[in-house]
């Protein structure tokens, strides 16, 4: 069981590892030198080779990826190339304006989609099961900005429930943000649970089909708890990695619908240094990036070895 | 004395293809009764419903199943007729299942000790596993149901059975799929706390060895309709219907001198052992074979030598080796010591007619490499067909496109026009219709998915022909058809052929020498006859002791189960390992 734990855990440490290593070349990779985007093109040469003395762009790569990554780690990311702030302040009050929609969303989403999943699964090929099923696939196929943007007709233009865009700076407290925060978090779960409802729904009739649940009905226990004791553990375990990969999906998912929300969040500040050519913000949102998504599949791995005991009782003897 | 179970003239249909669909029915006008404390048992091939009808003694129906007739009473109440609440307390009282595979019946992911507390009742969880004659059970109930064995299992499954103490126990094939041996103690278990707390139960088994075993009375079921319905040791001593007679015709006994063919009006004939001269070449010879499975050692210092024409069985039970030897023969798992060697030389010397030689093939082969490494040639000549046909051919394939790709792959044809007709060739050499070529294997029935296994193993037109168990997934009928097949085959092809089963009845009738393993290691080994007649270790006649045969006149058990059986007429059942 440990060496499990320990073998995982060692692999999202190697995966995080290689992604650093890939985010810096990628960096490095873009054209142009850093010093010219920044200072443009009728700058003195003076001036540019001051700020790549600042940059320390003329060390060698491999001096530099050490000196950001020992950075990151204290979570240094540098200096901003456009405000001037520390990079690791700045992206942090972002990231926390947006983990307040993730979080939203993946509460609604995740517990709601697996609760429609299991009804659909339970009532197949009735009215509950046609009707969660088909909504589902809707919400699969529109695109979240559509989504988005329906909703603000519906519920801010239409119906003036919720505000449409939000006014506040990045310094917006949670107070301020928390009235803004719902329709993005509903375009998002619309689109994060279509996936989680179909794959939980397909598991949960191949799980009741089989031998065990039948024999747990055959015991005389009740439906509910032949579903939630018997059925579940087994039918959760494939819809695990599909939830991981959705929560991860919305570290990009959530960059579309804060732009169409005006919202000051990760996925806006990503935009706008993008196109500032902001090369450490950049570096520090995709290195975010990653650590979530390694750590939602960590988190997977470990659900599922709560929920399937022979993950966790290999080794022991007959 | 009334029925505890009365079952009138029910019907069960099933939908197909939604809601348009036509009903199919499966179950057609069947009744029987129970009387308090007497064991029935539902007899039939796959297909006949029998156990559709053991389900509806608890209320369940297969999804898109419903009763078309009739009624089902048990304890005196019309289970269709229950409400919700009712029916549950029925199955959590009056009426328990244990269902065919305990592997599969037993939820994985929570502790056996839960699984039979939740089965209510009053009894303490240890004292119900004490009850079923588990070890240790304190420490049993801890576990998950992937930590125990087969046999364990379906003790557990038994345990949760008998948790609530009900009047109606019904067995859906309880047995099926565990080793002879282990067999038999899950019988001698059943039987003694039938006996202990006063059970009726209704056994489903298409094993009429098992029936006889165990039942009072035995209803013959075919296609959904009551064939045949008598007492025991009546039914057994004078079957009346000819279905009855073939089905207990087909049973391979442990006294046939050689193969039984069984005609259509369930007359039964010996066919006498077919002659293996004494020059007949050596096809595979084994010696010290050792086998590892990481530290575990699966087979320990076997050898054996199979010539041209031969049937050698491999007989132990589950964990022997026998299976890990056959795939190491094959090419699927290299041998960790000894050698493995195929002989080579088309025919005895001097034969001229062995047409096409192509280089390699008098050559001596070494069977202790790796499939993927063995010369294309050797790679032909010896061939594996499996235990399961239905998982071993492409669903998606046509079974005639299963055959022709060996032989396209061997370079046994030239063309694709004859690779057409060759495999139509082999698809009716082994006693099928040529048109079933088109066919998709999920249209074919398991008899005959398991004949294109065995086609397909031919198209190399080996001289070694490995068949693993394959006749344990098959009907008692279908079995003796399938063996006959074999037994054909040997013959007009000179095939080496070394089979694998668990069953010594099975093996008797067609094997020529038998080799016996236990845990990896030849216990016992000689002609067919010399060990059947006079086994040397006891093992051997544990084994020839566990098989049940259906014999007239026997009954069932009526002693603890732990001592000698009564139908055991041979040599004195030895207690082994456990």
């Amino acid at each position: 069981m440990f060496s499990f734990i320990a073998r995982r855990a060692g692999a999202a440490i190697g995966t995080l590892f290689l992604s650093s290593v890939l985010v810096f070349l990628a960096v490095q990779a873009l054209p142009g030198d850093v010093a010219t985007q920044v200072l443009g093109k009728d700058a003195t040469p003076d001036a540019v080779s001051a700020l790549r003395e600042k940059l320390k762009l003329d060390q060698p790569a491999w001096e530099r990826y050490v000196d950001w990554i020992g950075g990151a780690l204290h979570g240094d990311f540098g200096l901003s190339l456009v405000s001037g702030k520390a990079v690791g302040g700045e992206v942090g009050m972002y990231l926390g304006n947006s983990a307040l929609i993730a979080l939203v969303t993946v509460l609604f989403a995740v517990t709601g989609s697996i609760v429609l999943g299991i009804l659909a699964g339970l009532y197949r090929d009735r009215w509950p099961d046609h009707l969660i099923s088909t909504v589902s696939l809707i919400g699969m196929s529109v695109p979240e900005f559509v989504v988005a943007t329906v909703l603000v007709l519906c519920f801010s233009v239409a119906l003036p429930w919720f505000p449409a865009v939000v006014l506040y700076g990045p310094e917006a407290s949670v107070g301020q943000l928390m009235p803004a925060v719902w329709l993005p978090a509903l375009a998002l779960a619309v689109v994060m649970a279509a996936y989680i409802v179909r794959m939980a729904r397909t598991s949960v009739i191949d799980v009741m089909a089989g031998e065990f649940v039948t024999t747990a009905r055959l015991k005389g226990l009740s439906t509910w708890r032949v579903v939630t004791r018997h059925a579940l553990p087994s039918a959760l375990l494939p819809t695990l990695h599909v939830i991981a990969l959705n929560v991860a999906w919305l570290a990009g998912g959530v960059a579309v619908v804060e732009n169409v929300f005006n919202y000051p969040g990760i996925g806006k500040l990503m935009l706008a240094s993008v196109q500032n050519r902001d090369l450490p913000v950049i570096q520090a949102i995709a290195l975010i990036s990653a650590v979530v998504y390694v750590v939602c599949n960590l988190a997977a791995d470990l659900g599922a070895m709560a929920l399937n005991p022979k993950l966790r009782t290999r080794g022991r003897t007959r | 004395m009334t029925a505890i179970v009365s079952v009138t003239e029910l019907s069960v249909a099933y939908r197909s293809g939604g809601s348009g669909g036509r009903d199919v029915p499966v179950v057609r006008e069947v009744s029987l009764d129970v009387l308090p404390g007497q064991t029935h048992a539902l007899v039939g091939e796959s297909g006949s419903g029998k156990s559709t009808v053991a389900a509806t003694l608890l209320g369940h129906l297969r999804h898109g199943s419903r009763v078309t007739g009739g009624s089902v009473r048990v304890g005196g109440a019309d289970v269709f007729a229950l409400p919700a609440r009712e029916l549950r307390r029925l199955r959590g009282g009056t009426v328990a299942m244990v269902a065919q595979n305990a592997g599969h019946a037993l939820t994985p992911s929570m502790r056996i000790g839960r699984q039979i507390a939740e089965a209510g009742g009053d009894v303490p969880v240890v004292d119900l596993l004490e009850q079923v004659r588990l070890p240790r059970p304190a420490e049993l109930a801890r576990r998950y149901p992937h930590e125990l064995s087969g046999g364990q299992q379906q003790r557990v499954a038994i345990a949760m059975a008998i948790a609530a103490r009900p009047k109606v126990l019904v067995l859906d094939e309880p047995t099926t799929g565990l080793d002879v041996i282990t067999q038999r103690g899950v019988l001698d278990l059943i039987g003694a706390l039938r006996d202990e707390l006063g059970l009726a139960a209704v056994l489903v088994s298409h094993d009429l060895g098992v029936v006889a075993h165990m039942a009072d009375e035995v209803t013959v079921l075919r296609s959904g309709r009551v064939v045949e319905a008598a007492a025991t040791g009546r039914l057994f001593a004078a079957p009346q219907d000819p279905y009855t007679r073939r089905l207990l015709a087909s049973v391979p006994r442990l006294d046939d001198e050689g193969l039984a063919l069984v005609g259509a009006a369930g007359e039964r004939e010996v066919r006498p052992r077919a002659v293996v001269s004494g020059d007949a070449p050596v096809a595979v010879s084994a010696r010290d074979v050792t086998i590892d499975y990481g530290s575990a050692r699966a087979v320990d210092g076997v050898s054996f030598d199979v010539r041209r024409g031969e049937v050698l069985a491999l007989v132990g039970e589950s964990g022997s080796g026998k299976s890990t030897l056959a795939w190491a023969l094959a090419g699927l798992r290299t041998p960790s010591g000894g050698t493995m060697t195929h002989a080579g030389g088309d025919r005895p010397s001097g034969d001229t007619k062995s047409g096409d030689l192509r280089s390699g093939d008098r050559e001596s082969g070494d069977l202790a490499r790796p499939a993927g490494k063995r010369p294309l040639s050797l790679r032909r000549r010896v061939q594996l067909v499996f235990q399961n046909a239905d998982t071993s051919l492409n669903p998606r394939r046509s079974v005639g496109d299963a055959v022709r790709r060996p032989l396209r792959f061997f370079g046994t044809v030239g063309s694709r026009a004859e690779a057409v007709d060759r495999a139509r060739q082999l698809i009716s050499d082994v006693r099928l219709e040529p048109a079933l070529a088109e066919r998709l294997p999920a249209q074919l029935s398991g008899g005959q998915r398991q004949r294109i296994g065995i086609a397909r193993a031919l198209a190399g037109e080996p001289d070694v022909l490995i068949a693993d168990e394959i006749t344990t997934a098959l009907d008692v009928s279908v079995q003796a058809d399938v063996l006959r097949l074999l037994d054909d085959l040997r013959r007009e092809r000179e095939l080496a052929c070394l089979f694998i089963s668990h069953d010594l009845a099975v093996v008797r009738g067609l094997a020529d020498r038998v080799v016996v393993l236990r845990h990896g290691v030849v216990v016992e080994e000689g002609p067919t006859d010399a060990v059947f007649s006079a086994p040397g270790h006891p093992y051997t006649r544990q084994l020839m002791a566990a098989v049940l045969e259906p014999l007239p006149g026997v009954g069932p058990v009526v002693d603890g189960g732990e001592n000698t059986p009564p139908t055991n007429r041979r040599k004195p059942y030895t207690q082994g390992a456990p």
